[in-house]
């Protein structure tokens, strides 16, 4: 397995889950240095590790030769982070509703609406190589 | 995340520990389910005493075996619910889903009414 490189305070990971625990323990460090409580640190870190996966599964479709980059930031009170991979990306407003009485029971479709659900904001945009994903929220 | 498992009176009772958040712990997880299921077991709590938090995998995994068990006249129920787990339930409307108890006990004594 090859190692996460972390520059500052961005880590960069071959895209698999088996990385899922290293952006992890990575962005709850950081956060714990900004001082923010735990339920915080669970909301983001929840949120992280669902747009983590996607970028894996959906994004990279699992290549390994693709690299997902997760990148933290403190701006005022607003804790940002970035998700960068190699897909094409989505539009977040076309996913369908996960409370719906035809969607309430399935195994998958609940990870953006947590991610929306626990963090202030989230915004998909393309970039030259696949794709960012922004999250926000404010911490006390 | 670690799992043990045991069978008390009949019952299968999961015990994942840590967090749920995809990748090789949850497929354990998820394989460990329907080992169970395909051995024809019928009665299944999964515990989350000591589970920090999950994500749409872990519902995932627990939504599925729940479906898949109900379909087969089994049942799989849920213990002692941590407060960040029960905010993604009532988040997600599952909390309607799901029965759930206060301790492992409870659970098991249920399958008796
Ligand atoms: N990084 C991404 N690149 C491309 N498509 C994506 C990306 N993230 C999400 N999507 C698309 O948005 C859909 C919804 O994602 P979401 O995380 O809500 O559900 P899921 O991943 O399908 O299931 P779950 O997260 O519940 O296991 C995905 O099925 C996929 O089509
Ligand atoms: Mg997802």
């Amino acid at each position: 397995m090859k190692e996460p490189v972390i520059k500052g305070n961005t880590i960069i990971v071959p895209s698999s889950l088996e990385y899922l625990t290293n952006i992890d323990d990575f962005i709850e460090g950081i956060l714990r240095g900004f001082g923010t409580d735990d339920s915080a640190i669970a909301d983001i870190a929840i949120s992280v590790s669902e747009l983590v996966n996607n970028s894996v599964s959906h994004g990279n479709k699992a290549s390994e030769d693709k690299t997902v980059s997760v990148s933290i930031d403190k701006k005022g009170s607003d804790v940002v982070i970035v998700i960068e991979d190699q897909g094409d990306g989505f539009d977040p407003e076309e996913i369908s509703n996960p409370l719906d009485e035809a969607n309430l029971l399935k195994d998958s479709g609940r990870g953006i609406f947590i991610v929306k659900s626990l963090m202030d904001s989230l915004e998909v945009n393309k970039t030259e190589t696949g794709t960012s994903i922004i999250i926000k929220k404010a911490i006390a | 995340m670690k799992l043990t498992e045991r069978e008390q009176d009949g019952v299968i009772v999961l015990e994942p520990k840590g967090k749920i958040m995809g990748g090789p712990d949850a497929s354990l997880l998820h394989d460990k389910l329907y080992e169970f299921i395909e051995q024809d077991k019928k009665k299944f709590v999964v515990d989350l005493k000591d589970v920090e938090w999950m994500n749409s995998t872990g519902l995932g995994i627990i939504i599925s075996g729940f479906t898949t068990l109900r379909n087969s006249d089994g049942k799989l129920k849920l213990a002692n619910v941590t407060e960040k787990i029960q905010s993604l339930l009532v988040i997600t409307k599952l909390q309607g889903v799901f029965e759930a108890f206060d301790s492992v006990d409870e659970a098991i004594q249920s399958f008796n009414e």
